[in-house]
């Protein structure tokens, strides 16, 4: 490892544990971190896309293909939203850019989204799964239909949809819980890797003395947990 | 004051303190516990074995700082198993700071192809670099390649690049494999690349976002799907390739099983409540 994945890794840890400290409650080190990474990032997102329009826009034009004079203008016009004044003519680029998104997702949705899906759900009856999504597919879609009362036999298929709807909504919640410990576990691989977990129960110490001195002297406003 | 209520105005600081024990202690101490291949995943893997030799496909690496960690084992297997079989890779982000993770795993795993496979740059796999407009984008380079990008990541012109020497569109392609993390992005794929050109797809998600790609799979229009962390650890698992996923995935069981106790606690006190009129 080179002195700069290691300085990176130290960096790493000691950032991350300033940005986890808000769990604690909001205080000075988990706001200074927060503002180094949205500082660092909107720097990098800058230069990227910079060097996007250089190669890709203004490289061409200087190259003689002159066509392209017009991605570039187009782009500066969205610079109005800057100010209030001229906020009118970034509309122009910003009706393009969507004009031109929804031409190519309508393009192929219709056989991505729609007929694909629906020829999905056209399973035969001859295994347990194939049923409950022909059954789940079906009842779940009539829950939405709110021009017919819920009466009758409309009441138990009403019903059914609204409970495979709530197992739709675990799973997802689960699968969200799931994917918010991955992200922690992510930072804790690198922050407990062997060559710098010692300078991460540095940090550690070195964070909750600054945070309980400031919670003691009433510097940092303690949060009451809930 | 009971314990119920002990437990009731209990301090979520404390839960995260237990959630953080949970989630360090099988990092410190690694621990396997049995795990089972999901379908998703099996069929991912079956889907990429069976990309005959020689092939070219298009990969989205999707990952930024948050997802590397989940994503990129499985990432870097992956482009272990496309090189070690043969299949030429053309890759490419629609993520700025993705575009980095990319080369990232491109170099993680080049250190590690076994010595003597064909892994030349420009020959054998391209990196594209950063593609700007999302789905926009995505369509205008995979309907004309020289008209999006002028050079590659490297800055080596388009038009210099041996492996897309007759290429300028995605009908040369045989594969599509979108690792997306979290962009939510795989319908891109789906709809601007794989029905247009009629080229099958597989990727790779974050663990939040399989639900909303499993109805492409069962649709046929994916072809399998690496979910999160556990994705990765199956895909070095049947690769038979041990690596950072697997020891993640541990970790993720340990939290998983404190939070199904939480849930259930947390119900049982309902339940407890609600019989004493208190609910």
């Amino acid at each position: 490892m080179t002195d700069a994945e290691m300085m990176g890794l130290i960096a790493g840890s000691l950032v991350s544990l300033g940005a986890y400290s808000v769990l604690i409650g909001d205080n000075p080190i988990s706001k200074i971190t927060e503002n180094i990474y949205m500082g660092i990032l909107g720097g990098y997102i800058f230069a990227i896309n910079w060097d996007f329009i250089q190669k890709n826009a203004v490289a061409k034009v200087a190259g003689g293909e002159f066509v392209y004079i017009i991605a570039i203008l187009l782009s500066l016009m969205l610079l109005g939203r800057l100010k209030s004044e001229y906020l009118w003519i970034s509309r122009y680029p910003v009706v393009l850019t969507v004009g031109v998104g929804l031409g190519l997702a309508m393009r192929t949705t219709v056989m991505a989204d729609f007929l694909g899906q629906i020829r999905a759900t056209m399973l035969p009856w001859n295994s347990l799964n194939n049923i409950v999504m022909v059954i789940g597919t079906c009842t779940a879609a009539a829950y939405f239909i709110f021009t017919a009362q819920s009466s009758g036999v409309y009441k138990y298929v009403n019903t059914a949809g609204r409970l495979f709807l709530l197992c739709a909504f675990g799973v997802t919640y689960g699968q969200t819980v799931s994917f918010r410990m991955e992200l922690v576990i992510g930072r804790l691989v690198a922050m407990l890797d062997p060559r710098v977990a010692m300078y991460t129960y540095a940090f550690i110490v070195i964070i909750a003395a600054i945070l309980a001195y400031g919670y003691k002297t009433k510097k940092i406003e303690w949060h009451t947990g809930r | 004051m009971s314990i119920i209520d002990k437990l009731l105005k209990l301090d979520q600081r404390i839960i995260f303190a237990l959630m953080f024990i949970a989630l360090a202690f099988p990092i410190l101490n690694p621990v396997v516990l049995p795990m089972a291949i999901q379908d998703y995943s099996q069929q991912a893997f079956d889907f990429a074995d069976n990309i005959p030799e020689g092939s070219i496909v298009i990969f989205e690496g999707g990952l930024n700082a948050a997802t590397y960690p989940q994503g990129g084992p499985g990432m870097v297997v992956q482009m272990y198993h496309m090189l070690t079989k043969g299949v030429k890779i053309v890759f490419f982000s629609i993520g700025a700071e993705a575009n980095l993770w990319t080369m990232t795993a491109i170099e993680t795993a080049l250190a590690k192809l076994p010595a003597g496979t064909p892994a030349e740059n420009g020959v054998d796999w391209v990196h594209l670099g950063y593609v700007a407009g999302g789905e926009a984008g995505t369509g205008a380079l995979w309907n004309d390649i020289r008209a999006t990008v002028a050079a590659d990541y490297f800055d080596t012109p388009i038009d210099d690049i041996p492996l897309l020497e007759g290429i300028n569109d995605a009908s040369s392609f045989s594969a599509i494999l979108w690792w997306g993390g979290s962009e939510g992005s795989m319908p891109y794929g789906i709809r601007q690349i794989s029905v247009p050109f009629g080229i099958p797809i597989s990727g790779m998600c974050t663990t939040n976002e399989v639900p909303n790609f499993s109805p492409y799979i069962s649709a046929g229009q994916l072809q399998g799907l690496f979910g999160g962390v556990r994705g990765s650890a199956e895909y070095e698992f049947l690769l038979n390739m041990p690596g950072p996923a697997l020891g993640q995935a541990m970790a993720t069981n340990f939290g998983g099983l404190l939070w199904m106790i939480m849930v259930l606690l947390g119900n049982v006190i309902y339940f407890v409540q609600r019989s004493r009129g208190e609910a």
